[in-house]
């Protein structure tokens, strides 16, 4: 039967994979607030620059036009482009007469006037497809020096800066976040070594401590784990001594009613010989709890396995009325006394329960040892087996469950396993508790 | 068999002194170390301790007694259970270690046991000759009959048997024999040995002048 993962068993987000991810959208942010900053930057500076260098290489060619050798050249070839080796251009310029005819052009400028009047300093020509700078030319009836330049020209360099800017903050991004992630777990190695120093940690072994704080904030964790391993230690301490205290005080009156009861049982007449047996009976039964819930109660250090064989552990717990069987060879490694309490409590529940004869066997699991603990009783009820695995598996024992079925799993669970009752095969009779008892030498 | 037994609890040391007793076992009950002293010189077949006596530990009491010397065997009762108790215990020179609560028939058999380790008898017999003494059922058989014996005559001879091929003085076999209760007569004793050997014979139970009485080995 399968229950469902209990929430400690979830995986948690990891700090180091949280940082990581917030340094990513870090990244990410920073690299678009770049990129959107030096767009807009660009844009601007980039316009100023180009604009000016538009309005140097007017006034560049200004001077050479003013020469009077020019004005024969616009005579001779109106409306002509001067020759020129194949190039590109990226500035290109006209002159245009006051008739808005194209005198003179460079090679790459159109042949037709880029402004239908003529226009002075700075403008959008051609639908935005060209900037453009005018100058007029002194005494020349009208005539206008256009330089210009495509508007892509300007698009592609405020992109081309705009992309290497965002590029750029990605790569120093990337490499910020690559560190961050790298510095994370290196300043989290101290919490790892906290970790394992505390799992191997005794808190019954003070010469053994934790280790010094490798990080301020990692004290105030050291201290508060050394605190509760000091609380610790006196609560075991408290709880061994009255432990003590409630052995002697439980163990010698109840050795004593047996002992006066096996007395009485003696010398009685027959007619009280049964209900004195009776009365012993029960009180050995009595014994069995106590002696177990001592046990428990101690059990709060770990088992003290040895290897316990099944055959004669059984011949120390006699139940009126049940042979108990064990393969001669049977054996696991458990605590004698807490396996003892276990078996005790369950053999009692089988006697009580109808059963006359009670198997004890072993099985392997994988990696754990099965004790079998199978009688010929009349079995349980699937709907209260149902009841009892669900106050058992949680190990809850909030509901009626009775004792002997929760000592059981208590001292299963002490050993690193639990008590299952598996189903009883087809047409099988009786009850099979399986006993879980970890892994041997765990 | 004649025992010592410490207990403080009244209800436990009175419910076993008395089964005990209905086991055929002479039993001298004290409730404090106060109440043995002196006791420990007295021959005893076995002592059971209590560990926690109210005015001392029977575990110290009896490791005193142990380093002066003394021998006879002991059995702790105790509410201790822990593995490391049970070590110390042994350590302290008790023969056994028996945790309350306990059924006393688990008492009488480790009596039994210890009886047999002390006389160094594998399965609780000795045989003497034609006379087979079998200290757990209680019974004497001579060439394969069996010898009906009193409980005195019973007594005896389970003393001189425990010690078989050792010297037992006279007022020690009647200590071991009767206990505070017994005839403190010397001359009863030789009687009840005079009907011994009449039932079993002679050889079984040799007088050494001037010292005691011997079952040979």
């Amino acid at each position: 039967m399968s229950a469902p993962a209990p929430a400690a068993d979830r995986p948690l987000p990891s700090i180091r994979n949280r940082v990581g991810r917030a340094a990513l959208a870090m990244t990410v942010a920073w690299t678009l607030a770049a990129a959107g900053a030096v767009g807009l930057v660009v844009r601007t500076a980039v316009d100023d620059w180009m604009d000016q260098a538009l309005q140097e290489s007017a006034e560049l060619l200004y001077g050479l036009l003013s020469l009077p050798a020019s004005a024969d050249v616009l005579a001779q070839h109106p409306g002509s482009a001067l020759p020129a080796p194949p190039h590109h251009e990226t500035l290109v310029w006209q002159v245009v007469s006051a008739r808005r005819q194209v005198l003179l052009h460079s090679h790459g400028a159109p042949a037709t006037p880029w402004l239908p009047a003529p226009t002075p300093g700075h403008a959008d020509a051609a639908g935005g497809a060209w900037r453009v700078y005018g100058l007029a030319l002194p005494g020349r009836e009208g005539q206008v020096l256009y330089v210009a330049q495509p508007a892509g020209e300007r698009r592609r360099a405020r992109w081309s800066a705009t992309l290497l800017s965002a590029l750029a903050a990605l790569v120093v991004g990337g490499l910020g976040a690559a560190w961050l992630r790298w510095q994370v777990r290196r300043e989290l190695q101290p919490l790892t070594e906290l970790s394992d120093a505390v799992s191997t940690l005794d808190p019954l072994q003070p010469a053994v401590p934790l280790p010094a704080a490798r990080r301020a904030e990692l004290r105030p964790l050291v201290q508060a784990l050394a605190a509760l391993g000091e609380r610790t230690r006196q609560r075991l301490a408290s709880e061994r001594a009255f432990t003590a205290h409630a052995a002697h005080a439980l163990r010698t009156p109840l050795a004593g009613i047996d002992a006066q009861l096996a007395v009485a049982v003696r010398q009685a007449p027959p007619a009280l010989q049964e209900r004195l047996t009776q009365t012993r009976g029960a009180a050995q039964r009595l014994q069995h709890v106590v002696v177990a819930l001592l046990a428990l109660f101690r059990s709060s250090a770990e088992p003290q396995r040895r290897r316990v064989d099944l055959a004669a552990l059984a011949q120390r717990l006699p139940v009126a009325g049940l042979q108990v069987h064990a393969d001669a060879a049977a054996a696991v490694d458990a605590d004698p006394d807490l396996l003892a309490a276990a078996l005790a409590n369950l053999l009692d529940n089988a006697a009580r329960c109808g059963a006359h004869q009670v198997w004890l066997s072993t099985a392997r699991g994988t990696g754990s040892q099965r004790l079998l603990v199978r009688d010929d009783g009349p079995g349980i009820a699937a709907e209260l087996r149902t009841r009892l695995l669900d106050e058992l598996q949680p190990a809850r024992y909030q509901r009626p469950l009775g004792l002997g079925l929760m000592l059981a799993d208590v001292v299963a669970r002490a050993h690193g396993g639990r008590l299952d009752l598996p189903e009883p095969a087809a047409g099988a009779t009786g009850t099979t508790v399986l006993l879980d008892l970890g892994p041997a030498g765990g | 068999m004649r025992l010592l037994l410490i207990e403080d609890d009244a209800t436990l040391g009175g419910g076993l002194r008395d089964f005990l007793a209905g086991d055929g076992y002479r039993v001298d009950w004290v409730t404090s170390l106060a109440a043995a002293a002196g006791l420990e010189r007295e021959p005893y077949d076995a002592w059971l301790l209590d560990w926690n006596l109210p005015d001392g530990s029977g575990l110290d009491w009896l490791a005193g007694q142990r380093a002066r010397g003394a021998a006879t065997p002991a059995i702790v009762l105790t509410a201790r259970d822990r593995l490391d108790e049970r070590i110390r215990g042994l350590d302290s020179g008790a023969d056994d270690f028996l945790v309350k609560p306990f059924a006393p028939e688990e008492l009488v058999a480790r009596l039994r046991a210890l009886a047999r380790r002390s006389a160094g008898l594998g399965a609780g017999q000795r045989v003497i000759g034609e006379v087979t003494v079998d200290l757990h059922a209680r019974q004497v058989v001579r060439g394969g009959a069996a010898v009906a014996l009193t409980a005195r005559e019973w007594q005896i001879l389970e003393a001189l048997v425990l010690r078989a091929g050792r010297v037992v003085a006279k007022h020690e076999l009647d200590a071991l024999a009767s206990g505070f209760d017994g005839e403190a007569s010397s001359n009863a004793m030789e009687v009840h040995v005079s009907k011994l050997r009449r039932k079993l014979g002679h050889a079984v139970i040799e007088t050494v002048r001037g010292l005691g009485y011997r079952v040979p080995r």
